[in-house]
């Protein structure tokens, strides 16, 4: 059973006729999905949300609980009950008492908790009558027995007093699904800025909402979209850019006599790894102003300790890119590797980098 | 009945409109660019599934991957790609996916399955690669995810850290060879295409992917 944080909304339980309470809901399901996309809304007011991801993420159960509280506040105004336990039944019941259950404990609060949970009036009489006053007692009665001595919708119950099934029958609203997805569709916030790349369709709303989510979990810098931009080497030619930032204007026309011809590589790194190229007798291989290699590229070092063998390579093309301002003298390579993976690696100030794997 | 008369009578335009049912269905497959639409079971991927590509690091799954976004890309889809490091911007315009309607999320840190869930609402083709072997709960909310939102979800996956659930289709790079002159051509992937159910047959194909021009091509 999964440990769930619980969250009773005691204002948003009650449908107002307005139709305000399923938009509020709405909102929250929409801002605690930003907690945890799993978030569920299981009835009116009572919400779930898987605790074991967030609480990693988020360093520690008590920052979660500490977020979703002020998420609710933030969102509808209210305050909300919370509670942790395993398993949607228990953690209402952990979210009424506003309790925390310790990981591993949830059996035994559920045990003791006092039959009229069940919800079921006639049960919890006759349950009373037999002198079972709470859960536990009513769990370690024989399934045979209680068939015998109360109705099938009792077996149910059993089940859930004896932790086998999560949650009660009625404790979820089945519908509410179905009409809150009628409420997804309308449009909500129009403050979204605009993309980088100008007009906007229906699919791009619903792109960009998804876009803002993942910036708001993740910060600004995560979210990233391409950027065409002037230059010869393939990390030069497009670059990613976090979303929002203002459009480099490419230089469309600039020629780009020398460029590396496709294909490209398919990663193409953003910082460019320093590795190390030897020949057969294991000397590093060095290349001249000139554009040549002192010898025949046998190994690359990936690392001090991945060495590989170089069985093919093309190359070097000098890329001599305005060299009288930069001071750059770049030169590329192509190599294949013993187990058959193709990488572009640069020559520059003396160091050979691997730049790209066309993986 | 209908089915039967040699004379079928017109529909009146109205209900004819209302007949969605085929449009709808049609529009449950995401299409698929060269050489994929013809070895792939029904030409396309239907929306709500999940894909899994498998190969050893290097050898080719992260264009493989790439390449099954480029018809949908083109016909106006977003695609997402989530916890690849360094995409190559440059071979995705090469492959012919169109770049304004792609987000990235490449380091997601420790939170890329929330990222990929928050993802999935808003774009139609989603490429996740998993940091390490994915957990089975995490793996099925997502997929239960995918198809609720009838997105396509694309795992990216190495022989070591297999996705731990069966996929509607899968695709296996079983071996991958360069074709070189004086410089890298084109690289021959031998590919093992399997559906479930009605599509279940294992076919073995070789593409190359990419091409010259950094496509992916029949061969």
């Amino acid at each position: 059973m999964e440990r769930l944080l619980a969250l009773w909304v005691e204002a948003l339980s009650s449908e107002e006729p307005d139709g305000s309470t399923l938009r509020d809901s709405l909102a929250l399901l929409d801002a605690l999905s930003l907690l945890c996309p799993f978030s569920e809304l299981v009835r009116l007011g009572f919400y779930v949300l898987p605790l074991r991801g967030p609480s990693r993420f988020f360093g520690g159960e008590e920052a979660v609980l500490k977020m979703a509280r002020e998420t609710v506040r933030d969102v509808t105004g209210h305050e909300a009950l919370l509670g942790v336990a395993d398993g949607v039944f228990c953690a209402e019941l952990a979210a009424r008492e506003q309790r925390v259950v310790a990981p591993g404990a949830t059996d035994a609060f559920r045990r003791a908790q006092p039959i009229e949970v069940l919800g079921r009036k006639d049960l919890a009489t006759t349950c009373r009558r037999l002198g079972l006053y709470t859960l536990g007692p009513f769990a370690d009665l024989e399934v045979a027995r209680v068939g015998e001595r109360f109705n099938k919708h009792a077996l149910e119950l059993h089940r859930v007093a004896r932790g086998e099934l999560d949650e009660l029958v009625g404790q979820r609203d089945l519908r509410l699904g179905a009409r809150l997805g009628h409420l997804v569709g309308e449009p909500s916030s129009k403050h979204e800025q605009l993309g980088l790349f100008g007009q906007r369709g229906a699919g791009d709303e619903r792109a960009f909402a998804a876009a803002h989510r993942v910036r708001r979990r993740l910060g600004a810098d995560a979210l990233l979209v391409a950027s065409p931009r002037g230059g010869r080497a393939p990390e030069d030619r497009a670059t990613l850019v976090p979303w929002g930032s203002p459009l480099v204007e490419p230089d469309a026309k600039a020629p780009w006599p020398g460029q590396i011809r496709s294909p490209s590589p398919v990663t193409s790194l953003a910082h460019p790894v320093a590795v190390r190229l030897h020949d057969q007798h294991d000397a590093p291989v060095l290349m001249s102003a000139r554009g040549t290699l002192s010898g025949e590229p046998a190994t690359l070092l990936l690392t001090s300790y991945a060495r590989r063998t170089v069985c093919w390579y093309a190359g070097p093309w000098p890329l001599v890119e305005r060299w009288w301002v930069l001071g750059r003298r770049r030169a590329y390579l192509q190599v294949v590797l013993s187990l058959g993976e193709a990488m572009l690696l640069s020559a520059e100030s003396g160091r050979w980098w691997l730049v790209g794997i066309y993986d | 009945m209908f089915a039967f008369s040699s004379t079928r009578p017109t529909l009146p335009s109205d209900l004819a409109a209302s007949l969605r049912p085929l449009t709808l269905a049609k529009s449950r497959m995401m299409p698929l660019g060269e050489p994929w639409k013809a070895l792939v079971p029904g030409g396309g991927l239907r929306r709500g599934s999940t894909v899994v590509v498998e190969a050893a690091p290097g050898l080719g799954g992260l264009s493989l991957a790439l390449s099954l976004l480029t018809a949908s890309s083109a016909n106006g889809h977003w695609a997402g790609v989530v916890g690849v490091d360094d995409p190559g911007v440059v071979a995705m315009a090469e492959l012919g996916v169109d770049l304004r309607r792609v987000l990235f999320v490449p380091r997601p840190r420790g939170a890329w399955a929330e990222s990929a869930a928050d993802l999935l609402d808003g774009v139609d083709l989603l490429v996740v690669r998993p940091p390490s072997r994915a957990a089975h709960g995490v793996a099925r909310k997502l997929m239960d995810r995918v198809r609720e939102r009838g997105t396509v979800l694309i795992v990216l996956s190495e022989p070591g850290a297999a996705w731990p659930l069966p996929a509607e289709l899968s695709f296996v790079v079983t071996e991958s060879r360069w074709a070189t002159s004086s410089r890298l051509d084109a690289r021959y992937l031998s590919v093992r295409v399997a559906g479930r159910g009605e599509a279940g047959r294992a076919s073995e194909h070789v593409v190359m992917l990419p091409n010259r021009r950094g496509q992916a091509a029949a061969t």
